[in-house]
């Protein structure tokens, strides 16, 4: 949606506000003051921001081992001698990596598939990085396939299409456990959720 | 009479995309209304008691709040009445349930209530979600879905010269709407054979139940040239491609690869 363009400002404001308007999220009253804040920021801060918008097109590129977006390749994760060799976690966006690290709990590799397996919009397979998993399977270290897609009909479709993908290799794949968030309600659960939970309960 | 601000509704989620910071634009396909976009605010955040409900091919009751003219209503509360879930434990049943949505996504009109649609589709996912037999079960959506949106083959008489079809080889062609005696071929048609075994099948499906049809054995052959010919029929109405097709496809090409 493009904004309509707001006779008073000049056309270079108009231009910003435009290029705003397309970031996601940003609406056109968004960009309009975003567009006035940047007016106003000193000269060196609004450098400094081009800068760093120029610096990521520029040096980010696919790690080569797990598809993250990194500036050096492999990227520090793939490239830490420290992480176990072992455990490879499959998710579907690099935001989901940083979601995962924060928890500390995986100190494995990662890949990341770029997307989901999504029949209904055309993208298959083909279209996300899972080509480039296979072969980091066979080499014999990794002995456990993390799959760590989301809860979506299309992400669950994603993680049986990975395990039939990997069913004849002697590798161990395990799935996140589906349950209860944290300050849930079990009363408004729905019943996929709540049967998955009440069948992967756990001893206290 | 002024309609109800908030009213009730019976329905089967077809598929869901995001909307601004954490919203979710759902659509569904109603009983009473037929397709319907709705909006479900905050559905995206953690905390969010909707989401689960949401996925596509459950079947849902729901209440919506109505906008106004112009505007997508909102989904204000939604629990599950049957979400499928062997069906959605097995990928290649999933991927069929998915075909299904795209194909009442594409054939089903918003505002336009179509009852037997629904329930075509209510039923043959219940197969699914029970049956091994699945390609026979595609099949009977695809002409019972032509049928009941208004564009069913003539598969009795020729379309061209009315006359009944006698027992032997036909030609078949969606751009004119049905089967072709053979001396009848109008000019710029695409036309197709269509064996005498083919036409037959095709009226048993046109007239069997899935219970009786999942009887019905049909030979490999006979059941590409029924996949392909309803294939056409589908495509030259949608006006479009099919693109969960590719995927099914793409499953049964993998597995007899021995991937």
């Amino acid at each position: 949606m493009s904004t309509e363009r707001i006779p008073s400002a000049s056309p270079s404001v108009s231009r910003l506000i435009d290029e705003l308007n397309k970031l996601p999220g940003v609406g056109p009253k968004s960009a309009q003051r975003l567009a006035y804040y940047v007016i106003r920021l000193p000269a060196e801060e609004a450098h400094s921001l081009v800068e760093a918008i120029m610096a990521v097109k520029e040096k980010i590129i696919f790690c080569s081992v797990c598809q993250n977006m990194t500036d050096t390749d492999p990227c520090p994760i793939c490239d830490d001698s420290r992480r176990d060799r072992s455990q490879i976690c499959v998710v579907e966006e690099p935001l989901d990596v940083l979601a995962l690290e924060r928890t500390h709990c995986h100190r494995g590799l990662y890949h990341v598939l770029h997307g989901v397996i999504s029949p209904m919009n055309g993208i298959g397979p083909e279209d996300l990085r899972m080509k480039e998993l296979l072969p980091r399977l066979e080499d014999g270290l990794v002995q456990e396939v993390i799959i760590a897609t989301n809860p979506t009909l299309e992400g669950e479709a994603t993680a049986m299409y990975i395990q039939r993908q990997i069913a004849n290799l002697k590798v161990k794949v395990t799935h996140l456990a589906r349950g209860l968030p944290v300050g849930g309600d079990l009363e408004y659960a729905d019943e996929l959720t709540l049967s998955r939970a009440f069948r992967s309960r756990s001893e206290l | 009479m002024v309609k109800p601000r908030v009213y009730r509704s019976q329905a089967l989620v077809l598929k869901s995309a995001p909307m601004g910071e954490a919203g979710l634009l759902v659509t569904l396909y109603t009983r009473d209304a037929g397709k319907l976009k709705a909006v479900v605010r905050g559905a995206r955040r953690p905390t969010s008691k909707m989401v689960g409900h949401l996925e596509p091919l459950n079947m849902v009751e729901m209440s919506l709040a109505r906008s106004r003219p112009g505007g997508i209503d909102t989904i204000t509360q939604i629990q599950i009445l049957e979400s499928f879930s062997s069906l959605k434990a097995d990928l290649d049943a999933v991927s069929r349930g998915i075909y299904l949505a795209e194909l009442v996504d594409g054939f089903g009109a918003e505002g336009s209530p179509n009852q037997e649609l629904y329930s075509l589709l209510v039923e043959t996912l219940q197969f699914l979600n029970g049956s091994s037999d699945a390609d026979s079960t595609l099949r009977y959506f695809e002409l019972h879905l032509l049928k009941c949106s208004g564009f069913m083959p003539q598969l009795y008489r020729c379309v061209e010269c009315r006359e009944e079809l006698s027992p032997g080889k036909h030609l078949f062609s969606p751009d004119v709407g049905g089967t072709l005696c053979l001396k009848c071929t109008p000019p710029g048609a695409r036309v197709m054979r269509l064996s005498v075994q083919t036409l037959k099948v095709l009226r048993f499906i046109d007239r069997a139940s899935l219970e009786e049809l999942s009887m019905l054995r049909i030979n490999a052959g006979l059941a590409v040239e029924i996949k392909n010919l309803l294939s056409v029929a589908l495509k030259y109405w949608l006006d479009r491609e099919i693109h969960s097709k590719t995927f099914i496809e793409h499953l049964e090409h993998s597995q007899k690869a021995g991937v």
